[in-house]
C-alpha cells in the first residue's frame, strides 16, 4: 500500500517541519509587548492557527464526504469521513490545548467562556460524539448511514453554535488576516503561511495513511469472516 | 399525511393509556428542583437570575426521557422495521414520531411550568403570555433534531448516553437563545432583541426539521 506520493510527502514534510520550527522561533522578529512572558507566548499563533483551520478543513471535509457516500453508497467515502473526523478532533484537541497555555501568561487566565473558545469546544464535543457513535455501532450499511447523517447535521450545526454565542463581548484577538488593519508584518505573514501550508500537507499526509489503514483493516475483516464460513 | 396522524395518534394513546414519559418527566423535574436548591443554596435575588437556566436544565433533562422512550418503544417489538418497510416516506414516520414527542413535552411543560412558579415565587402578568411562543419555539427546536437523533442512537448499545452525547452540543443555540428568552419574559424586561432573537429559534427550527424530514429515509433504511 505504499504509494510513491506518501513517500515523496513525508520527504517534503521533514525538512518543512524543521524550517517552520526555525522560522518561528529564530527567525520572526519579537513583538513588541510590556509582558516579556507574552512576547514568547505569541508564538504559539502559528501553531494554534493552523491547527484551528485543519479541524475546519477536516470537518468540511467530513460533511463532503457524508454527502457523498449517501448519493453514490461506496464505502470509500465512509472511511474517508471517518479519517478526516478523526484528524479533526486531534487538531481541535490541539486547538484548546494550545489556546489556554497562551491564554495564561496574556490574560491572565486558562479559560474563559467566550464565543471561540466555547464554540471551538462544543465543536470538539460534536464530533467527538461522532466518533463515539460509530464506536458504539456495529460494523456495516447501517452504520455508515447513521454516521453520515450525523456527520452532515453536525457540519451545519457549526456556524449556528458559532453566531448563537456570537454576542457575548469577545475576548479573543480578532483574525489579523481578514482585518482591514492587518496588522501582521511581512516576516510574521511569511512565517504564518510558510507553518499554514506545512500543516495542510500534513492533513494530506495523515489523511492518506489513515484512509489506507482503515482499507486494510476492511480487507482483513473481510477475510476473516470468509474464514468463519469455511 | 395519513401515516405521520397514525402514528401520532398511536403514540398519544399510548401516552394517556400508560401516562409512563409523562409522569417520569414531570417527577425527574421536581428531584432536578429540589437538587438545585441543595447543591446552591442562594439568595432569593440570585434565585431569580437563574430560575431561567433552571427552567429549561428541568426540560432539556426530562425530555431526554420522551426522547429515548419515543424509539426505545419501536425497537422493543421489532416496530422498527415494520416502519421501515411501510410503503410510505421516510418523512412522513419523522412527521409522526416528531409531533408525537413535541406534544408530549409540551404538555409535561404545561403541567411542571405551575409548580415552578409556586417554587420560585415568580410574578405573573399578561406578559407572561410571551412564554408561549418561547417555549414552542425552543421545544420544537429540541425535538426536531432530538427526534432524528434518536432514531439514530436507538441502533446502539448504549443508547441513553449516546442520544445526550449526541444531541446536547447540537441543540445548545436553542437553549442559549432560550433562557435569554425565558430570562426576558420573567424578568419583565422584554428588550428590542426579543423578536430577533425569537426568529433565529424560529430560523433554527425550520433548519432542522426540514433537515431531518430529508435525511430521515437513510435512517431507516437497513
Amino acid at each position: 500500500m505504499r504509494s510513491k506520493i506518501d513517500k515523496f510527502l513525508l520527504i517534503v514534510l521533514f525538512p518543512a517541519f524543521l524550517t517552520c520550527m526555525y522560522l518561528i522561533f529564530q527567525w520572526v522578529p519579537q513583538i513588541k509587548a510590556s509582558n516579556p512572558a507574552e512576547q514568547i507566548a505569541q508564538r504559539i499563533f502559528y501553531f494554534h492557527v493552523p491547527s484551528a483551520w485543519l479541524g475546519f478543513l477536516a470537518f468540511f471535509v467530513v460533511f463532503c464526504a457524508s454527502v457523498a457516500y449517501l448519493a453514490t453508497r461506496n464505502r470509500r467515502y465512509e472511511l474517508i469521513s471517518v479519517a478526516s473526523a478523526e484528524i479533526g478532533v486531534l487538531f481541535i484537541s490541539l486547538v484548546l490545548i494550545t489556546g489556554p497555555i497562551w491564554a495564561k501568561p496574556v490574560w491572565g487566565i486558562w479559560w474563559t467562556w467566550d464565543v471561540r473558545l466555547t464554540s471551538s469546544l462544543i465543536l470538539w464535543l460534536i464530533y467527538v460524539a461522532f466518533l463515539m457513535l460509530r464506536r458504539y455501532l456495529p460494523d456495516g450499511s447501517k452504520r455508515a448511514n447513521l454516521s453520515a447523517v450525523v456527520g452532515i447535521i453536525g457540519f451545519i450545526d457549526v456556524p449556528i453554535v458559532y453566531y448563537s454565542i456570537r454576542w457575548w463581548e469577545t475576548q479573543h484577538p480578532k483574525a489579523v488576516m481578514a482585518s482591514s488593519e492587518g496588522s501582521l508584518a511581512a516576516p510574521m505573514f511569511f512565517a504564518f503561511m510558510f507553518s499554514l501550508a506545512t500543516f495542510t500537507l500534513l492533513y494530506v499526509y495523515l489523511i492518506r495513511k489513515r484512509y489506507q489503514l482503515l482499507k486494510l483493516e476492511d480487507m482483513l475483516n473481510k477475510q476473516f469472516k470468509e474464514m468463519e464460513i469455511l | 399525511m395519513r401515516a405521520a396522524i397514525a402514528i401520532v395518534k398511536k403514540d398519544l394513546r399510548m401516552e394517556f393509556r400508560s401516562k409512563e414519559s409523562i409522569l417520569a418527566m414531570w417527577i425527574f423535574s421536581l428531584l432536578i428542583f429540589v437538587i438545585f436548591n441543595f447543591t446552591f443554596e442562594v439568595s432569593r435575588l440570585v434565585m431569580l437570575e437563574i430560575a431561567p437556566g433552571l427552567l429549561w436544565v428541568a426540560f432539556v433533562f426530562s425530555g431526554m426521557f420522551g426522547l429515548n422512550h419515543s424509539f426505545a418503544l419501536e425497537k422493543e417489538n421489532g416496530n422498527l422495521r415494520a416502519m421501515a418497510l411501510m410503503p410510505v416516506d421516510g418523512g412522513q414516520i419523522y412527521v409522526g414520531k416528531f409531533l408525537s414527542v413535541t406534544l408530549i413535552m409540551l404538555m409535561f411543560e404545561a403541567l411542571i411550568f405551575p409548580v415552578f412558579i409556586i417554587f420560585y415565587d415568580l410574578q405573573l402578568s399578561l406578559q407572561t403570555f410571551k412564554l408561549i411562543p418561547v417555549l414552542l419555539g425552543g421545544t420544537i427546536g429540541f425535538t426536531s433534531l432530538g427526534t432524528i437523533l434518536s432514531a439514530v442512537a436507538v441502533h446502539t448499545r448504549n443508547q441513553q448516553i449516546l442520544l445526550s452525547l449526541l444531541l446536547w452540543p447540537l441543540v445548545s443555540p436553542i437553549i442559549i437563545w432560550s433562557v435569554t428568552l425565558t430570562g426576558m419574559v420573567l424578568g419583565g424586561e422584554i428588550t428590542a432583541s426579543f423578536y430577533p432573537l425569537l426568529t433565529r429559534v424560529v430560523a433554527f427550527d425550520v433548519i432542522f426539521f426540514t433537515l431531518s424530514y430529508m435525511l430521515f429515509d437513510f435512517i431507516l433504511e437497513d
